[in-house]
């Protein structure tokens, strides 16, 4: 029996037709995720390249001027693009995953942008998360809006009751053939991905597909609940679809815009004025006032003389360093700023699946703007300990050729990264345990 | 045409009788006013808040002491992009454009600060304007609406009748897209009224003329827009067999539009045109001017011979004597050099940004979806071109900046001068007030026609096709 129901459901030419239509946009989605890494990393490689040749050339042209030379040199800090973000592009289109500084004021560079076509981030990315999110809802509906109603409707129904011993087990049967069916798909989108994207195989992985299976358990939950309700085939479609609309398009949109307007960010503007101020003012200012602060700074740099002359590479990098002191505090207000909206849209996505799974996703894959974060977070401390490294070199007036230039090579910057199952998980889960309950319900006394 | 009007008004009846229509359109109602609050909120927001960091920044450039006018080349000024007034309506791309860019002698920023870089990923869903509700939702509420316009009939058995009476195919396709129209501009008609009302309504009465042409064209074209999708409806209501056919036909149709095909033309640009890294783009801009003349190099040839023409021009034997200062030429000449190499690559990068984006305006012969999208991103400035005419006036906002610092230092700085920390050779700050403020000012709705030819092209595609259509299908169809 179960048999003859399979057959005779992937017998149908449009259930064939959609099958296919969800798999091969599912392989174009990896290839899509496919290219996107392969184009990180050649920025990667030729940051390498550039880098070095950047070093090699400004070391020739001031190699007797160490404070000069440090002015010009550029650094590069990687975040490095884990093969699996090719399933979840997420903000990494936007965010850049290289940064290049020079040992001047961070603030003034920190937030410089990559070279983006903005028209394709507002089309958006057709990456495995998009095929999951929002077609496999879609195949799921056509495959299960007419389970009970269709033979209702063609007069089968009747035939149906009085042949199966337990007609809820009858509709679990269909509802069962269809999930199968379905996971068989995503399943095989999944494991192609291990060797075109060259995945390793790991918690990540594993946690995207527990991600993936739970998001589609969401949808069956809803169709199940749907069709529990035992109306026409046409309402049935409606309201399928109204659901889709609903959870893809209205509530994300809405929320996103609510989100934006309750935490806009002056204090970005703020911080960038205020390095400015920082900074340059300090050209108008005797020199005391800014070695003062840089000495309480750094007072391993108190045995450095205040200099006399009119200009000093001391001074000048003491200046540089107030630009990002006195940012600080807005630079700060605005890292806050940013992570209360993370929190807020964590929150809110706990309720509505769909924007779950796309945060779930990119915080899995480490595409997400907590990872972001935290990639500045280092870069923080990069910079940092390059400044610290530096600074008796050109306060000493160190030679340039003593120097090793060659060992400063771009660095991959160390993020903390782990993947929580329950909050992964469990909002997807208990929604659809909630759902199915509500059908079963309705279900009892079939 | 009276029995296009008697066929309309009968669907309009039969519309209204159904008690799900009312739900719908109070749905999309409601979403409206957010969508209209949100923008109007979001707008004022950001627009008071970039008005008051440019205020800000041009109050900390006057207010600079007495200083070597190079400092203040370096001091350097900030532009904030101001959203467009009809951004209220289309948020476009706006989410994704930097907002705030640091102009400086030597050197090109970024434009920084986008709202999608402070987005935690939900802006990949989109966003809710009034926009939006025109583009997506609307014609989803048009196919809900006028699936069964014919095939229902076919189903009843009253199409035979109808025909058999000698009603004309052609006068029930045009009679039924009527209905479908009428019914729907009791929504679009006061979304209009809305938007006109918020647009021009808040802004102190001063809206420009160029804006209200802007919202007028806006105006005929999302209507153009909305008929294609009654006429759509109708014809695939005509040609299914049953009505549950054209239901699911026209939902195919949509998701085709408005949630497949961007993507893919998208992702075709993307993978067919490369974007360099900005390491590489970065090197290649300090290639091509090490080749005309580094200015930082000390042994660069250009800047050799500049300096010793100008010396025999002058007939003396060191920079010293010039009688002007030499430092501030040199960096006058460097600027150019830079400045106009910067540009032509920066250009290259536009060009493939543009090539790109090539596949997602063609589309739009396809798509209507995509012709009115880029239109209305277009007349209500928030779209590239937008962003790009922002960046240029910054540009060139930032290098007249540099220029007139280093004219003032050639002119009023001694060639005693060490350099700028040197006390002893500075400018009175009454300079400062001489560099005028930057001041955005949006092209001219001149330029939409001539960047938006596609789109104009592809709305006239599809009025022609859906013509045609008409025309051939009232000759073919059949009643079963």
């Amino acid at each position: 029996m179960t048999r003859l129901a399979f057959y005779s459901f992937i017998r149908s030419n449009s259930v064939k037709i959609g099958l296919s239509f969800l798999f091969l946009t599912g392989i174009i989605s990896l290839f899509i995720g496919k290219q996107f890494i392969e184009k990180q990393k050649q920025n990667i490689t030729d940051t390498a390249i550039y880098q070095k040749e950047y070093i090699t050339q400004n070391v020739k042209f001031h190699k007797d001027d160490m404070g000069l030379l440090l002015y010009y040199l550029k650094f590069s800090l990687i975040n490095e693009v884990p093969a699996i973000s090719g399933l979840s592009i997420g903000q990494r289109d936007v965010n850049p995953s290289i940064k290049s500084v020079t040992i001047r004021g961070l603030e003034g560079q920190k937030y410089d942008t990559d070279l983006n076509n903005p028209y394709n981030s507002l089309l958006g990315s057709l990456d495995f998360s998009f095929v999951l999110i929002f077609l496999f809802p879609l195949l799921i509906i056509a495959f299960t809006y007419n389970i009970i109603s269709e033979e209702k409707e063609s007069g089968t129904w009747r035939m149906v009751s009085v042949q199966s011993k337990s007609l809820f087990k009858h509709i679990n049967k269909l509802f069962a053939i269809r999930l199968a069916l379905i996971l068989v798909v995503l399943l095989l989108i999944l494991f192609l991905a291990i060797p075109v994207l060259n995945i390793p195989i790991n918690a990540d992985f594993w946690a995207v597909l527990a991600t993936s299976v739970s998001y589609v358990l969401v949808w069956f939950g809803i169709c199940f609940w749907v069709a529990s309700l035992q109306k026409r085939s046409n309402f049935n479609a409606v309201v399928l679809l109204s659901v889709w609309i609903l959870l893809i398009i209205i509530l994300p949109t809405a929320v996103n815009n609510y989100l934006v307007n309750k935490y806009p960010v002056p204090e970005a503007l703020e911080t960038t004025l205020k390095q400015r101020k920082g900074y340059h003012e300090k050209w108008d200012m005797p020199k005391n006032a800014t070695m003062d602060k840089f000495f309480a700074h750094y007072p391993q740099y108190k045995k450095y003389p205040v200099p006399e002359e009119e200009f000093n590479w001391l001074w000048y990098y003491a200046m540089q360093q107030m630009g990002d002191d006195e940012s600080l505090e807005s630079s700060k207000e605005m890292k806050e700023k940013i992570l209360l909206r993370e929190k807020s849209s964590r929150a809110i996505a706990n309720i509505i699946p769909t924007i779950h799974t796309q945060l779930a996703f990119n915080q899995i894959v480490r595409t997400d703007l907590h990872n972001h974060m935290q990639f500045l977070d280092r870069l923080d401390d990069f910079h940092e300990k390059l400044r610290l490294y530096f600074y008796p070199k050109i306060f000493e007036n160190h030679l340039v050729e003593e120097e090793n230039w060659s060992k400063f090579k771009p660095e991959y910057a160390v993020t903390a990264h782990q993947i929580n199952w329950g909050e992964s998980l469990l909002p997807l889960l208990l929604v659809t345990a909630l759902i199915s309950s509500f059908a079963l319900f309705n279900l009892r006394k079939i | 045409m009276n029995s296009e009007i008697l066929i309309a008004k009968l669907f309009w009846k039969a519309a209204f009788k159904n008690k799900a229509l009312f739900l719908l359109t109070f749905i999309i109602g409601l979403l409206t006013v957010y969508a209209a609050y949100s923008g109007r909120k979001n707008f004022k927001i950001q627009n008071d808040m970039r008005a008051k960091y440019q205020t800000e920044a041009r109050k900390d450039w006057v207010d600079n002491p007495d200083k070597h006018p190079h400092r203040m080349a370096h001091y350097g000024h900030f532009a904030f992009r101001p959203k467009a007034s009809l951004s209220v309506f289309d948020f476009g791309m706006e989410s994704f454009l930097g907002n705030t860019i640091f102009l400086e002698a030597h050197k090109q920023n970024t434009v920084n600060f986008s709202e999608a870089s402070f987005s935690t990923g939900m802006l990949r869903f989109g966003e809710i304007s009034i926009a939006m509700i025109l583009q997506v939702l609307l014609p989803l509420l048009i196919f809900f609406l006028g699936f069964g316009a014919i095939a229902t009939e076919r189903q009843n058995g009253t199409l035979k009748m109808l025909l058999i009476q000698g009603l004309k195919w052609r006068t029930l396709i045009l009679g039924k897209s009527l209905g479908i129209i009428a019914v729907v501009m009791t929504l679009f008609i006061p979304i209009i009224l809305a938007t006109i009302f918020i647009c021009t309504g808040f802004q102190d009465m001063n809206t420009s003329t160029d804006e209200l042409i802007r919202l007028f064209f806006i105006i005929v074209f999302y209507f153009i827009y909305l008929v294609f999708f009654c006429v759509i409806a109708v014809l695939i209501s005509a040609i299914s067999k049953t009505s549950k056919a054209a239901l699911i036909s026209l939902i195919g149709l949509w998701l085709i539009f408005i949630i497949v095909l961007p993507r893919i033309s998208q992702a075709l640009g993307a993978s067919i045109y490369s974007i360099p890294s900005k390491a590489k783009f970065e090197s290649a801009i300090d290639e091509a001017i090490a080749k005309v003349g580094d200015s930082h190099n000390p042994d660069d040839p250009h800047y050799k011979a500049l300096k010793d023409s100008l010396l025999a021009v002058h007939k003396v034997d060191s920079v010293k004597q010039l009688p002007f200062n030499y430092s501030g030429y040199q960096m006058r000449e460097g600027e150019k050099i830079s400045t106009n190499i910067y540009n032509q690559h920066y250009n290259q990068l536009l060009d493939i940004y543009q090539k790109q984006n090539v596949f997602s305006k063609t589309v739009s012969f396809l798509n209507p979806f995509m012709a009115v999208k880029n239109l209305s991103m277009a007349l209500s400035n928030t779209n590239f071109d937008s962003f790009i005419d922002f960046q240029k006036q910054a540009e060139d906002y930032r290098y007249d900046l540099a220029q007139q610092m280093n004219n003032l230092q050639i002119k009023h700085i001694s060639n005693e001068a060490k350099n700028s920390a040197d006390k002893n050779h500075i400018l009175d700050k009454e300079h400062w007030e001489e560099v005028k403020e930057f001041k955005y000012e949006p092209s001219g709705i001149l330029l939409v026609f001539k960047n938006e030819w596609i789109s104009f092209a592809a709305f006239l595609f599809w009025i022609g096709l859906l013509a045609f259509l008409i025309h051939k299908l009232s000759k073919t169809l059949k009643a079963i």
